[in-house]
């Protein structure tokens, strides 16, 4: 049963040099390298664009490079195919994980393994269950019944069973390192620490890790060693002692960041813009505050709580009782109503619930404010491209042209144009869910400069978000969200990371 | 026996028929005329006789021919006439109702195109409609039943006037049971057809069987087409009557109406249509108008065939 | 390469079918009439295919035309044996069309059937309801006004060409102007940006504040009305009403629509490139009745190109996602 460690066999090691790899005029990777050796937890960081995606596809035998060498314990190899990539023992594991919601965990985990059988094909359920405890047991994990519905597995479970997947063979190549892409994107903080855990053990197996995220507090924690990448090529790798926040901000920008957050201007008046009163909707009972003009108000809480479930209520996306004001008149139900008084909102997924990603984006950033940009039922072109070429500036876009789609835009410019989208009305209040999720630093600045700009022009502001520095630095104040209820509204000024984590739990620990 | 007879002589009579026609008309013919046939009930039975029947003929006068299937989209039939007008085939044969496709035939008319009808329906800018004669199946089996009962005693007519081609053949046996003086037509049934005419025919046949008990009151039932006959034949056999040598005749010998004749009961006769003959008959006629020839009749009649126990099978 | 075939593939290979037909039939294709005539030919499925684009942009589809078709035909055909004058019965006819489309759009929309289960029932209740009105039977003859008939005879004369008067046939005219009532609709109008953003992203659109359900209801209406259109087209051209005659359209539009959707740069429904696709399969059944191809082989050509098109937009698909 215990789980045979890799410790006592020479540390593998796998490294790429020189690597280049052009997709027709754009060279994405000009000179990328990455050294990944057993036992250690390597993070991957760049700004969107910067080539780790490539990388990651080099590595996962998707892509072949168009120079550079590749070697494993200093022998040269190759990585034609992904299952090249498995036999080298990678595993991959996607922000889109590929679980099938109908079946159970145990299933799950032996989707490319051949289930045990009695013969005649007979499927011995009992042994595949084994099976699968045996394998979370191996990552610490004993709280994930292997009997249940994968579909009914909070996204973080959904990851640790789909790692202990990768546990369950024990013929075959031995996997040794392991690639996590933004794993944490959409996990709350208690499904991270389980994570987080995870990967330690398997660390103290001698595993490899190799972590991408843009969050930049997770790296600094979990990392023994830190690459950035830029423009495709590869700037530094630092060791634990000599890696530090304004270092890896600044290789991957090739900017100094004086600080991240830019400085809050005072509030030019107090005028409530949004007053809320006893609304209920689904979990959420009794919520009243009100938000000023030019003010921040974030919403924290764990998953659950009913954050952004307060946000689609106050857009009418889902029904809701109890009084919402906008400038102090009565708010009509249904998402047309709340952007008719100039109530906006960008949506927590950007791509499920904000982008028509086939479609042009000035398509996207018109479609809310169609009353205003028509005539007799006719859509004005004009004033829509007039409209959408100051946004751009604003936002600051990078698009080709306003007929470029979604789907082709780097996910920070994919938020851009919900902020655009946004910004459009003009907005009274503006309303937004996890709005840097999976957006990399220079995006995430740009976004925070916008925030700064509405302020000081008298819009207000609610924002949820799972990343409390963020939430901090932004805010003027913060409610905390416990299983429906705002429990309390604290001053964001002076408080730490720590002692919002702590007011977040309360509920939970007492 | 007469009529087996008749039929091969009709046959031989056919056979000469075609030939005189390929060499009336097929002589002034060049080898590779391009004939379409276009067809929307392709993949009904009568309909593939005649069009193999007409092919085949055409192989013999040195034809190109080309079948288009519409699968019943008559719309598409006017298209297709249009493209093979655009094409310059020499004739077209069509097997739908004129009326359906006027704007396709104004198209062949305008390039001077002959339409040669296969049981399709008269029309002015049709050549020439090859079929069957109503009149006359109606005349074989009416005077069948005359001739099996001796002229005398009571007959039940089936027949349906809403649909013209099975009026006419009612109107036939009208005249020729009038003609026998001592012939009495009991009653002049129209039957609910909505399911083919088999149920309701047997039940107002059953009514017609309660109200004249005695046997022999009923000579004979004459239907104008098979599915009353059959009903008819179920009422008389449920009936237990089937032993007073009622005479049953239908018209269009289908495959049920063979077996009931083939059997050798009440089901006496029917009459065949000769598709084969209408195709190659169409191949004929079209063959003459290609040579030059005005047809005097634009109606030009196929003969048909008796069907009786000698040859229903 | 991939992305080049991928972006003009299907133009390319709509300019080749024109350019062996016209080699092959170097007299009778590429003449005026013979294209007029083409227009005239798919004049019915132009309209069933751009009407059936609206309910496309959504990202839904109507199954039940080709039965609607037949229904407005055989209602119109039953009117004009009872009595009503043309311009009552088109309209009673057309009113069944609207209704019958916006029973589906209830359907799919407010009750939440999926298209294809909704409207393959309401496929065979409309056939249904068309042989219960007319018996089963075709009606045709002296039932069916002259002026119905004729005005799918007659057309919009536009001088003369060559010796004969050069007429653009009305179906054609009726075709024409329904595609350009539907492109300005879907193109020009807040209500079909609105559609294409539902197609393009239910669930935002809706939190943008488009009312989905009506505005997907509504599109259903378009498809019936076009049916109906359609169907009527159809009576005139045949001089009858039959129940079934209008069957082959509903396949034939999807066909038509995913044919015009290869030619798009991001595989969306347009009208115009419908009616691209629309004339794709009119140009391959006259120029394929004019080589005198059997008329099987015919279908499995057609089959093949729209399956070359389909796959050839596909492959590019999956090369520009591997970016």
């Amino acid at each position: 049963m215990s789980y045979r460690p890799l410790i006592g066999n020479p540390m593998p090691q796998l490294a790429l040099h020189g690597v280049v790899k052009t997709y027709g005029q754009t060279r994405a990777l000009d000179g990328a390298a990455l050294e990944l050796r057993g036992g250690e937890i390597h993070a991957l960081m760049g700004e969107n664009g910067a080539g780790k995606s490539t990388l990651i596809r080099i590595l996962a035998g998707l892509e072949v490079p168009d120079a550079g060498q590749i070697t494993m314990n200093g022998a040269p190899v190759a990585l034609p195919s992904p299952a090249a990539a498995e036999g080298l023992g990678l595993r991959f594991l996607h922000q889109e994980l590929q679980i099938v919601s109908a079946l159970s965990v145990a299933e799950n985990m032996h989707l490319t393994h051949p289930y045990p059988s009695s013969g005649f094909g007979l499927v011995r359920w009992g042994a595949l269950r084994a099976s699968a405890k045996a394998a979370l047991e191996r990552l610490g994990i004993t709280h994930i019944d292997p009997r249940a519905t994968m579909g009914d597995l909070g996204p973080g479970d959904q990851m640790l069973a789909r790692i202990a997947a990768t546990l369950v063979d024990t013929k075959g190549p031995r996997p040794w390192a392991y690639v996590l892409d933004e794993p944490t994107a959409a996990l709350t903080g208690a499904e991270a620490e389980r994570l987080f855990a995870a990967l330690l053990t398997l660390r103290a197996a001698g595993h490899a890790i190799l972590y991408v995220s843009h969050r930049m507090d997770e790296v600094l924690r979990l990392s023994d060693r830190v690459t950035v990448l830029r423009d495709g090529r590869h700037v530094s790798t630092m060791g634990r002692d000599q890696v530090s926040r304004e270092q890896i901000i600044q290789d991957m920008t090739g900017r100094d960041f004086a600080t991240l957050y830019p400085p809050a201007s005072a509030p030019t008046e107090t005028a409530p813009l949004l007053q809320v009163r006893s609304l209920q909707s689904g979990i959420l009972r009794d919520i009243a505050f009100t938000v000023n003009a030019g003010e921040v108000l974030g919403l924290a809480g764990l998953s659950g709580s009913g954050r952004n479930h307060l946000l689609r209520a106050l857009m009418g996306a889902v029904p809701r009782q109890g009084q919402v004001l906008i400038k102090g008149a009565q708010l009509g139900h249904g998402p047309a109503a709340a952007w008719a008084v100039g109530l906006a909102y960008v949506p927590r997924e950007r791509r499920a619930e904000g982008l028509m990603l086939l479609q042009p984006l000035a398509d996207t950033v018109a479609l809310p404010h169609m009353p205003a940009l028509s005539t007799a039922g006719f859509v004005r072109r004009a004033w829509i491209a007039h409209l959408v070429a100051r946004l751009v500036q604003t936002v600051r876009l990078k698009a080709q042209s306003q007929a470029q789609v979604a789907a082709e835009l780097s996910g920070g410019n994919q938020q851009k144009v919900l902020f655009a989208r946004a910004l459009a009305g003009p907005p009274v209040v503006l309303l937004l869910d996890e709005p840097t999720r999976g957006v990399d630093v220079g995006a995430k600045f740009d976004i925070y400069a916008t925030i700064r700009g509405l302020t000081a022009q008298g819009v207000g502001l609610v924002i949820v978000s799972s990343d409390l520095p963020e939430l901090i630095g932004l805010c003027d104040r913060i409610g905390i969200l416990h299983s429906g209820r705002l429990t309390q509204i604290v001053p964001a000024a002076g408080l730490t990371e720590g002692a919002l984590l702590a007011l977040c739990y309360e509920k939970e620990v007492a | 026996m007469t009529y087996s007879i008749t039929r091969r002589g009709l046959s031989r009579a056919l056979v000469l028929a075609a030939g005189f026609a390929a060499l009336g008309g097929g002589a002034a013919l060049a080898a590779g005329e391009k004939i379409a046939v276009i067809t929307p009930y392709l993949s009904q039975p009568g309909t593939q006789f005649y069009v193999e029947a007409f092919e085949a003929r055409a192989k013999e006068l040195g034809w190109e021919v080309n079948v288009i299937d519409t699968q019943g989209d008559v719309a598409a039939v006017i298209s297709r006439i249009e493209d093979v007008v655009a094409q310059g085939v020499n004739g077209i044969v069509i097997n739908v109702d004129p009326a359906q496709i006027g704007a396709g035939l104004d198209a062949a008319a305008a390039a001077n195109i002959p339409v040669v009808g296969m049981d399709a329906g008269a029309d002015p800018r049709i050549k020439a409609n090859v079929t069957s004669n109503g009149y006359e199946m109606a005349a074989v089996t009416s005077v069948y039943i005359a001739n099996r009962i001796g002229g005398a005693g009571g007959v039940v007519m089936f027949t349906f006037d809403a649909f013209p081609p099975v009026q006419v053949r009612g109107v036939i046996a009208d005249a020729v049971f009038k003609n026998y003086p001592d012939i009495k037509v009991l009653d002049r049934i129209t039957p609910d057809v909505s399911d083919g005419g088999i149920a309701d025919s047997r039940a107002k046949m059953e009514a017609l069987l309660a109200a004249n008990p005695e046997p022999g009151s009923i000579k004979a039932v004459w239907a104008a087409w098979d599915q009353p006959a059959l009903g008819a034949l179920q009422a008389i056999e449920a009936a237990g009557r089937q032993n007073e040598g009622i005479v049953i005749t239908g018209i269009d010998a289908n495959p049920q109406a063979r077996d009931a004749i083939a059997a050798g009961g009440n089901f006496e006769a029917s009459v065949a249509q000769d598709f084969k003959g209408i195709g190659s008959t169409a191949a004929d006629t079209l063959a003459r108008v290609l040579g030059g020839e005005v047809l005097k009749a634009n109606v030009i009649y196929v003969p048909t065939q008796l069907v009786t126990s000698v040859n229903a099978k | 390469m991939v992305r080049f075939l991928r972006h003009y593939g299907t133009l390319m290979g709509m300019a080749a079918i024109i350019v062996v037909f016209w080699v092959l039939l170097p007299d009778t294709f590429m003449t005026a009439r013979n294209w007029l005539n083409i227009t005239q030919q798919v004049s019915m499925l132009t309209v069933v295919a751009v009407a059936m684009t609206v309910v496309m942009v959504v990202g839904d589809f109507d199954l039940s035309v080709g039965s609607m078709a037949s229904l407005a035909g055989i209602v119109a055909a039953v009117l004009f044996t009872l009595g009503f004058s043309v311009p009552a019965a088109l309209a009673v006819a057309l009113g069944v069309g609207l209704v019958g489309g916006l029973v589906n759009g209830v359907l799919v929309s407010v009750i939440g059937i999926l298209p294809f289960v909704a409207t393959l029932a309401t496929l065979t209740m409309y056939s249904g309801a068309a042989f219960i009105l007319s018996g089963g039977k075709t009606i045709f003859g002296r039932d069916i006004p002259q002026a119905f008939g004729d005005f799918a005879k007659s057309g919009l004369p536009l001088g003369s060409l060559g010796d004969k008067p050069f007429v653009l046939p009305w179906l054609t005219v009726l075709a024409l102007a329904l595609t350009a009532v539907i492109f300005v609709v879907l193109e020009l109008s807040t209500y079909g940006r609105r559609l294409y953003a539902i197609g393009g992203n239910a669930e935002a659109a809706r939190l943008a504040g488009v009312r989905v359900t009506f505005l997907r209801l509504t599109a259903y209406g378009f498809t019936g009305v076009g049916a109906a259109v359609a169907g009527l087209m159809y009576a005139a051209r045949v001089a009858s009403a039959n129940p079934t005659q209008g069957e082959g359209l509903m396949l034939n539009a999807i066909a038509a629509v995913f044919l015009g959707m290869t030619l798009t740069r991001h595989g969306q429904p347009r009208v115009l490139a419908s009616v691209l696709g629309v004339l794709v399969l009119g140009i391959m059944d006259n120029g394929l009745t004019q080589l005198q191809v059997d008329s099987y082989v015919r279908e499995v050509l057609v089959g093949l190109i729209i399956l070359l098109a389909v796959s050839i937009s596909a492959l590019g698909r999956k090369a520009i996602g591997r970016r």
